[in-house]
């Protein structure tokens, strides 16, 4: 996932804005990591460079 | 079906079409309505619902399924710099389309709920060297997608997939900026399926019964608030079209249709192209 699509993310759920965490990056590209949503208390995880913003109960 | 049972269906059936080689796909007859002469069934499904050789020639291979019902990105009259959002974007083959449009300076994002698609889609994005396509796994009736944030959305033979339509147009809806617009292919009905293909999830996952009636697809993007919403093009959708995996062959030999029979499914089914703008 590119870092500067960020802006255009959001929670599937709430809609609100979600807090990013790097664990590796390539070439301004997010290869591992997570997302976090504060209001409904749920991380989704980046994998493979693959953000899975599915709703909790569908993944 | 349920809702959670039709989704788990249309994900393992998505998941196994994505996971073929493109050469298995060449294996299975061609048929009358999509034959062409190279034998690729994806090909000759895509000239016959209305891509041209340049566009095929201009994304990774792979990346062309033959799964779409329409060529939207051609549609929606993409311009340079526009964010573009494609609904169910499977290998990524609209995506590329529009990327290739929409140039650096624009973007494209693909959702599908299908990890085996997304994982394809971006081996494709890599191999065609897209900077500015990415895909994520989302739902479309619960869009990972901010408010307003959209140039342009497309989506090409999948909203008939998803058993909450109202809530997928109003998602999309939702994320367009305000003067922002749509073109999207789908499947609609023009008269009630029979109770055995309703009910048939081999039908389901082949586009067929989860399409519901025309008048009322067009009635719920109307609802979402959408305006100017106008079917552009409507068009006989031969079964034999919908036979790339999910087949309608199966659908005829499992469900023992007759060919009158499957002739009356065929008078109901149409493939239409819609377009409409977020005030």
């Amino acid at each position: 996932m590119k870092s500067e699509l960020l802006n255009i993310l959001c929670c599937p759920v709430c809609k609100g804005p979600l807090v990013l965490e790097v664990e590796s990056e390539e070439a301004g590209e997010i290869i591992k990591g997570t997302f976090y949503c504060a209001v409904c208390n749920v991380y989704y995880p980046i994998d493979e460079g693959i953000p899975n913003l599915l709703p909790p109960e569908l993944r | 079906m349920e809702e959670d049972k039709i989704k788990s269906v249309v994900r393992d059936a998505y998941a196994k079409v994505a996971k073929r080689e493109t050469e298995s796909l060449k294996v299975i007859p061609v048929s009358r309505c999509c034959g062409s002469s190279n034998g690729d069934l994806a090909h000759g499904i895509s000239r016959a619902v209305g891509y041209n050789e340049d566009e095929l020639a201009s994304v990774p291979e792979g990346a062309n399924l033959g799964l779409g019902c329409g060529n939207p990105t051609a549609l929606a009259g993409l311009h340079e710099g526009e964010t573009v959002l494609d609904l169910g974007s499977g290998a990524g083959f609209d995506c590329f389309l529009a990327a290739n449009i929409v140039g650096v300076d624009g973007r494209v994002i693909g959702v599908d709920m299908t990890p085996e698609m997304v994982d394809k889609a971006r081996s494709n994005a890599r191999k065609g060297g897209y900077e500015n396509v990415d895909f994520r796994l989302g739902e479309l009736e619960h869009l990972p997608v901010a408010d307003r944030s959209v140039d342009v959305l497309i989506s090409n033979c999948v909203i008939n997939l998803t058993p909450d339509k109202a809530a997928v147009f109003n998602e999309a809806f939702r994320v367009l900026k305000p003067g922002g617009h749509f073109a999207v292919s789908d499947i609609v009905l023009l008269k009630e399926l029979p109770d055995a293909v309703k009910q048939s999830a081999a039908a389901y996952v082949g586009c067929l019964s989860g399409a519901i009636m025309k008048d009322a697809y067009i009635e719920t993007i109307r609802a979402a608030g959408f305006k100017g919403v106008r079917v552009v093009e409507e068009t006989a959708f031969p079964l034999d079209c919908m036979a790339n995996d999910p087949t309608a062959q199966a659908i005829g030999s499992s469900l023992n249709l007759t060919s009158e029979e499957l002739d009356n499914l065929a008078d109901a089914v149409r493939s239409i192209k819609v377009v409409g703008e977020k005030p």
